[in-house]
């Protein structure tokens, strides 16, 4: 249990910044998580928490503590690595104990306490293998078994459920919130699963090329996107984008005119900006009152239909001259969630409204927000 | 298709041939042709006969010459022995303490290998695992020292030797090195260090960083991560490197021979001990070459105790796992 504050940490490598004069406070007994494309940074940040690489210029404090110049050791922490990293001339129980006896626990608190870690990741009867006769999946349930068994005060896991099945994905990240009321510890974690960061973390940490884009709960995180990446990242199928610009009574693209007061919503006539709008926040006119409050509708064509099972995605042009681009989401190009009973088909002329209650306003110039609602 | 032709075709298919009269070489060379895999399996037994003449011989001569009587030494056989006496292996411990010959470069080739391994252990992890500035110039450093001759060492190493060391003076009698094993593994250990350096930087290089920054999280220092985790991953080349070193220190004669004036109990080592059955007035050669076959024993077990490791460590590379 502590808290981890990060204080203008900025970690340079020869040819690039990995991380970017990152501040951010975790907060006691948090479960964070850090996503972002890959390369972004996420690795070396729980490094530098750890301890692994020490950072170009900033301080890091676990608890009340100043850990900068600590060595990994002495900052009571424990990590699961994306590799997954286990001792190949160890055997499962040596593995996951190596820490224990490092710090001469007595036999009987390290047997106990590594049985109880791999009854946890449900490793039982596997004490005696060595890890190249594992699965993945396997030997990234021992590596989180190594991780947990110390009960450390900080818990870094770089992807720890990365090689699992979906079923035992689940049932991992259910254990992993368990553990996580249970022991009360701080757990900083990093994965590329949509899914796995919105249901498990208290709150998202959204890099992108080493610099911190927005650190707020899941929902905020999808519902008040502070800028056009997070928007763009947060969320599959991504937000709709179109580009345009602001004109006296509202917005102005090629295909696409939304009325709004731009006063009211900060903007001022002539400045470009971008309107971001979620797949599921588009209607067709005929079902205009599921949305709350309705534009006014819009020709488009159906371009291709993919059924999904529980609802169907629908890519449409604006109209019929469009390039469509390869993954659909081009200039003049819309995305939209349909029911999956909804009586379309591909080359179909309808018309579309679009929710203004959840309609984003980008300043297309930093990328920052302006507003989450014409409303 | 001319007719001609199909004649010529028919011709390859048959493999009976029985219209060509063969010499017997010739049908061998058909029979190997016809059948590589023979081929390969006579080379193979040709080259490793060969390999085995070549090294065991002097081996088996030297247990010839051992077993023969003094006084027919002139008539040592090519394959027998002139006679058979055994009782030469107990006489080379009687008229000499050869046994104690024997300890002495026993210890020094383990004190020197230990040595070796230790700091070459360290200057390998830092070699292999660190990035520096000036890395490069250090290594070059390093390894020049090994590309010497070791006489270029010894006339000032001799000197300093000889000479009398006041801060010595409560460790070593004289407060000199001269007579004592510190001035045969001292230099020694220094000259094979490069090599070894070299090989176990080659294999520490090739741990991967996830290991060692994982023994770190789980409570490692660095040094506890080199020793818990990369060194024994390495098994092979720290084998190699420290056979490869007793071997070299245990063989040595030119340092140890001339930082010592010879006698047992000054720690003179076990090819002084040899070369001591060569008399004024005759040579003994069954007793220097039982000796010579009782000196090879411990560097023999040794190899064979450590060989399954040196072979993986000398091929090591190859495969990566
Ligand atoms: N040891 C290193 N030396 C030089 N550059 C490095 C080193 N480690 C990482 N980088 C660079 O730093 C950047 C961030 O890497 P990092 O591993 O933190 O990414 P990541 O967000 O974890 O990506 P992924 O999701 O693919 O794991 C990358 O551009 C990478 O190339
Ligand atoms: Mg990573």
């Amino acid at each position: 249990m502590a808290s981890v504050t990060l204080q203008e940490i900025t970690k340079q490598y020869e040819d690039v910044t990995a991380v970017d004069d990152m501040n951010l406070e975790i907060r006691d007994g948090e479960f964070i998580t850090f996503v972002g494309p890959s390369g972004c940074g996420k690795s070396t940040t729980m490094e530098t928490i750890a301890g692994l690489t020490l950072p170009t210029e900033g301080t890091i404090s676990i608890g009340e503590r100043d850990v900068t110049d600590l060595p990994p050791k002495d900052r009571g922490i424990s990590m699961v690595f994306q590799n997954i990293a286990l001792f190949p001339h160890m055997d499962v129980y040596e593995n996951i104990s190596f820490g224990l006896r490092l710090r001469k626990y007595d036999q009987e608190e390290i047997d106990r306490r590594v049985e109880e870690a791999a009854d946890v990741v449900q490793l039982e009867g596997m004490m005696d293998r060595m890890p190249k006769e594992m699965s993945g999946g396997q030997r990234q349930r021992v590596a989180i078994a190594r991780a947990i068994v110390r009960e450390p005060e900080v818990f870094l896991m770089d992807e720890p459920l990365a090689n699992l099945d979906a079923e035992l994905r689940v049932h991992m990240r259910t254990q992993l919130q368990r553990l996580h009321r249970e022991l009360d510890t701080t757990i900083i974690y990093v994965t590329h699963d949509q899914a796995q960061a919105m249901t498990m973390s208290d709150r998202i940490a959204v890099i992108n090329g080493g610099v911190l884009q927005q650190v707020a709960p899941p929902l905020e995180c999808y519902n008040e996107p502070a800028n056009l990446f997070v928007a763009g990242f947060i969320g599959s199928p991504a937000m709709n984008f179109i580009e345009g610009e602001v004109i006296d009574d509202g917005f102005q693209s090629q295909y696409t005119q939304i009325d709004f007061d731009p006063e009211t919503h900060g903007v001022t006539p002539g400045q470009d900006i971008t309107v971001g709008i979620r797949p599921e926040d588009v209607f067709l006119e005929e079902d205009a009152r599921k949305a709350a409050s309705p534009t006014k509708a819009f020709d488009a064509v159906v371009d291709v239909i993919e059924p999904m099972g529980k609802e169907v995605n629908a890519y449409l042009l604006f109209n019929r001259d469009v390039e469509a681009s390869a993954e659909g989401r081009g200039e003049g190009q819309l995305l939209i969630n349909l029911a999956p009973d909804t009586d379309i088909a591909e080359g179909d002329d309808i018309r579309v409204v679009m929710d203004r209650e959840n309609i984003h306003l980008f300043d297309r110039a930093s990328g920052d927000a302006i507003t989450h609602s014409l409303e | 298709m001319s007719e001609k032709d199909q004649a010529d075709l028919a011709a390859m298919e048959r493999t009976d041939e029985p219209d060509l009269d063969r010499g017997i070489v010739e049908a061998w060379a058909a029979k190997m042709i016809s059948n590589p895999d023979r081929a390969y399996r006579a080379t193979f037994y040709v080259a490793t006969i060969f390999f085995l003449v070549t090294t065991l011989f002097p081996f088996y001569w030297l247990l010839m010459v051992a077993l023969t009587p003094r006084n027919r030494l002139s008539s040592v056989g090519v394959l027998t022995p002139g006679g058979f006496n055994p009782g030469a292996f107990v006489e080379i411990f009687t008229r000499l303490p050869f046994h104690r010959y024997i300890f002495n470069s026993f210890l020094i080739a383990v004190v020197a290998t230990v040595i070796v391994l230790l700091v070459a252990s360290l200057a390998g992890y830092v070699f292999g695992r660190l990035r520096f500035r000036a890395k490069n110039v250090l290594l070059l450093s390093v390894l020049v020292t090994s590309f010497f001759p070791p006489a270029a060492f010894f006339v000032p190493l001799n000197r300093l030797f000889n000479r009398n060391i006041d801060i010595l003076r409560p460790l070593m009698q004289d407060g000199s090195l001269y007579n004592t094993p510190y001035a045969i593994f001292i230099p020694l250990s220094a000259l094979y260090l490069p090599l070894s350096i070299f090989i176990l930087m080659t294999f520490y290089s090739q741990i991967p960083d996830g290991l060692e920054d994982a023994a770190r999280v789980e409570g490692t220092t660095r040094l506890g991560a080199l020793f818990r985790i990369i060194v024994p991953l390495s098994a092979p080349g720290v084998a190699t490197a420290g056979v490869l070193t007793f071997i070299t220190v245990y063989n040595e004669y030119f340092f140890s021979s001339l930082m010592t004036d010879g006698r047992p109990q000054s720690w003179a080592p076990m090819l002084e001990g040899i070369l001591r059955f060569q008399g004024e007035f005759e040579v003994l050669f069954n007793l220097m070459a039982a000796a010579s076959i009782v000196a090879v024993l411990p560097v023999a077990i040794l190899v064979i105790v450590a060989q399954e490791k040196i072979v993986s460590g000398l091929t090591a590379g190859a495969v990566k796992e």
